[in-house]
């Protein structure tokens, strides 16, 4: 009797498995983040977290649009170098510190401190200075004029300054977000508990726990087995398999750079051609199953600031495509393209397909796999350039500076063209603080850019989460899974 | 014997220094950490910051005395990608890859010894038959997919186990099966062979006509002799697990152990990290030789320290 008692406590154990807890949800990131700073790494892991327990002074709504955050009104710019941030007024982090406008400049001189060597500095590079006026106006100081502030503070998180100094920050962080850190078990899981306080009000669901799993079959797996309640980057092909999945246009935009300098690419005809010979609607559906929306164009989504909306994709035609190959003598030629794989969702099917397509316009396509650093070297390299590198252009702040200066502008380090307009145009939309003439600069340097066809132009990718049959949730533009968005059937 | 010991040490110190250098020149040699880690979009001068930060702008020789000096006092530095010390990573990680392929190895002596002897007992019999076609199995399947196999059948259909994570005996269940299959058919196959011929010497038929019974030929005088090759290739298969197929397992059941720290370091060239590792690994590896050495001498006396 004894005996048997304890034989089926001993199997019990094994076949209890641990459900998604009532109350709390289970979420999988492909990565553990590499520490809770949040301030400290460029690091997907550590956003998805972070997002709930830190906040920023601006914020986007699901579209993309810049929204309100900490902020009561939208930052004004004082002069060229100094922009003014009013707070909300009675903000408090998790362990009781005021969130004011000290508070703030903390924050700031924090991310700029040589000694923390951020991972994010280019998202802030244009930080100066920062100094509280009053307990909710801080002045914010730049190197130089610089329109896209409100889109940085949107990527900008606020940190409590007496916690934010102790040893074991990194590890114990403290926000003033909806949810609170409560434990991080390394290599296991994250935990986080609902801020009944939070003054946007309680969230809906009371515990969150992060679990990290690499490989995406075994991150189906768990979802199948209604451990979790929510993956990250689920495959296309598994939408079906899983109990709900949501998809929404990403931040990610791959693009071929096509040298416009040197090879048979320096010919405008050809640079065409190579845009008119790709079936975008057809990578779209069959590579990613519809999960992906055709470019219009350009290398900006229709919410980013300097998107041009008199822009769209070049159709598909080959007829047309065969013919300016033809009339540039450019056929049987050998164009090199140059790819990587394993880094961004089928990277290296993209690039061999859209090898595929330049073929059949009757020209010799080389296509270059290299490992992931390998390929940087190729692409970072100015002296000696491909004819066509295929990259992915991920536009976290959602304003066109930051793509089109590494992709179009000549000095960029990704772009292959030697283009003076385009150069000066995005130079000085850089600093240009007066919003029309800075979207006309954009638009001006996306039309030039599409009319030379400077860019084989192709798709935007969706995200795409797998969800557990319970959750009810919408995902953004910006990928952020805020939890006190979420909530249960 | 302590001068054997003290001899496989000094062999062992020069493999471990070797391994060092070649890692190190490998590391600094295929990748740029600074252009892996910083955002795409991040400019020159960023980049420049980065590595200087990083000490990784010093001549390669001032670096490589410098690394050498730090690990002599087991300092390895921080991990360019977690930003803190590799030490504290691994001492947090080492642990679970020990218990995941202790328990693996074990667990294929455990199956192999018994099931090896059973198809031994009546070679090209039934139970042989079954036995060596289940081992062929564990052989060939890959084990990526083995383990994915299992959380199908085990977690998603039987739902009687967690599909992957730590935190307990049940999620340690499948992974270690994954690791233990593949090694137990290997043991299993040189425990069926080893006795096969034992059964069959001069020894055994006088033991057989002196009326002993087969249980005790078999488990005290037959396995006696056979324990030396079974003992090796066990060694063998934990050496192989530590040092290498934990990284598929740890990948595909999410177990966070030092493999898949070690394809996390080099994916995002954490050449600091990746380091510490090999060395580690290393040094495991050539400590576990000279263990095994020494437990061959107590297996079988005969065996000769200096001649090994």
């Amino acid at each position: 009797m004894k005996l048997t008692s304890v034989c089926a406590l001993f199997l019990s154990s094994f076949l209890f498995v641990a459900p998604a807890t009532a109350d709390g949800i289970t979420i999988v990131l492909g990565s553990e983040p590499t520490t809770l700073d949040p301030h400290a790494a460029d690091d997907g892991g550590e956003k998805a977290v972070n997002d709930n327990v830190f906040e920023t002074i601006m914020t986007r709504d699901e579209e993309g649009n810049l929204q309100l955050g900490l902020a009561v009104e939208k930052p004004t710019q004082v002069d060229d170098l100094t922009w003014q941030i009013k707070l909300r007024p009675g903000l408090t982090f998790h362990n009781g510190e005021p969130l004011d406008a000290k508070a703030v400049a903390f924050s700031v001189m924090r991310m700029i401190d040589p000694e923390l060597n951020s991972e994010q500095l280019s998202y802030f590079s244009t930080f100066a200075g920062a100094e509280a006026i009053d307990n909710t106006t801080v002045k914010l100081t730049t190197s130089g004029p610089d329109p896209i502030l409100p889109a940085r503070l949107y990527y900008f998180m606020i940190v409590p300054p007496l916690a934010s100094t102790a040893e074991d920050f990194a590890q114990n962080p403290v926000g003033s977000g909806p949810y609170k850190f409560v434990s991080w078990d390394r290599g296991n899981t994250i935990k986080l508990e609902s801020n009944a306080d939070y003054w946007g009000g309680a969230p809906e669901i009371d515990e969150v726990t992060y679990r990290f799993i690499e490989e995406s079959g075994t991150r189906i797996a768990a979802l199948l087995a209604n451990e979790v309640d929510l993956i990250t980057n689920l495959s296309p092909e598994f939408m079906e398999r899983v109990p709900a999945a949501a998809s929404m246009r990403g931040l990610e935009h791959p693009i071929v750079l096509l040298n416009t300098d040197a090879g048979d690419t320096a010919d405008i005809r050809v640079r065409q051609a190579l845009n008119l010979a790709i079936d975008k609607e057809a990578l779209a559906s069959a590579l990613f199953e519809g999960q992906a929306t055709v470019e219009a164009g350009q290398l900006l989504g229709p919410t980013y600031f300097g998107f041009n909306p008199d822009i769209s994709a070049y159709p598909y035609d080959l007829e047309r495509a065969k013919a300016l190959i033809k009339e540039a003598g450019a056929e049987g030629k050998e164009i090199t393209l140059v790819g990587t794989s394993g880094r961004w969702l089928k990277d290296r099917e993209l690039v061999e397909v859209v090898g595929g397509f330049w073929s059949a316009i009757g020209l010799e396509v080389d296509v270059q796999i290299y490992e992931f650093d390998e390929y940087l070297k190729r692409l970072f390299d100015k002296e000696n350039r491909a004819e066509a590198i295929f990259v992915v252009s991920g536009n976290e702040l959602l304003d066109a500076d930051r793509s089109l200066s590494a992709y179009y502008a000549s000095s960029g380090f990704g772009a292959s063209n030697s283009y003076p307009e385009l150069e000066e145009w995005i130079t000085k939309a850089r600093t240009e603080t007066d919003t029309d003439a800075r979207t006309k600069l954009y638009n001006d340097a996306v039309a030039f850019a599409h009319e030379q066809a400077t860019h084989a132009w192709l798709l935007n990718i969706n995200n795409i989460w797998g969800m557990s049959e319970r959750l009810e949730w919408t995902p953004r533009v910006d990928g952020k899974m805020f939890v006190n968005t979420m909530s249960f059937k | 014997m302590s001068r054997f010991v003290l001899s496989r040490l000094l062999q062992g110190a020069v493999v471990v220094f070797s391994v060092v250098v070649v890692v190190f020149i490998i590391t600094r040699l295929v990748g740029d950490p600074v252009r892996v880690m910083l955002p795409l979009e991040a400019t020159a001068a960023q980049r420049a910051l980065f590595e200087a930060q990083l000490g990784l702008d010093r001549p390669i020789v001032e670096q490589f005395i410098r690394y050498v000096r730090d690990v002599a006092v087991f300092d390895f530095g921080d991990s360019l990608w977690q930003r803190r010390p590799v030490m504290d990573i691994i001492l947090e990680r080492a642990p679970s890859t020990l218990l995941l392929t202790f328990s693996a190895i074990s667990l294929a002596l455990i199956l192999a010894v018994p099931l090896g002897v059973l198809a031994a007992l009546k070679p090209e019999g039934l139970v042989d038959r079954i036995v060596v076609f289940v081992s062929l199995i564990g052989l060939s399947v890959p084990q990526f997919w083995l383990g994915l196999l299992f959380i199908v059948f085990f977690a998603l259909y039987l739902g009687w186990l967690p599909t992957s994570g730590s935190g307990g005996f049940r999620y340690l269940i499948l992974p270690a099966l994954t690791l233990a299959l593949p090694a137990m058919a290997r043991i299993l196959m040189v425990v069926r062979s080893t006795m096969i011929d034992e059964l069959n010497t001069q020894y055994v038929k006088t033991c057989r006509a002196k009326g002993i019974s087969s249980m005790r030929i078999v488990w005290v005088h037959a396995m006696r002799n056979a324990m030396v090759p079974i003992f090796t290739l066990a060694g063998w298969e934990l050496i192989r697990a530590l040092s290498g197929y934990t990284v598929v397992v740890e990948s595909v059941f999410a177990w966070p152990g030092l493999g898949l720290t070690a394809i996390q370091a080099i994916e995002r060239q954490d050449l600091i990290l990746l380091q510490a590792i090999v060395f580690l690994t290393a040094i495991m590896v050539v400590v576990l030789n000279i263990l095994f050495d020494i437990v061959y001498k107590l297996i079988d006396p005969r065996i000769d320290m200096a001649a090994r």
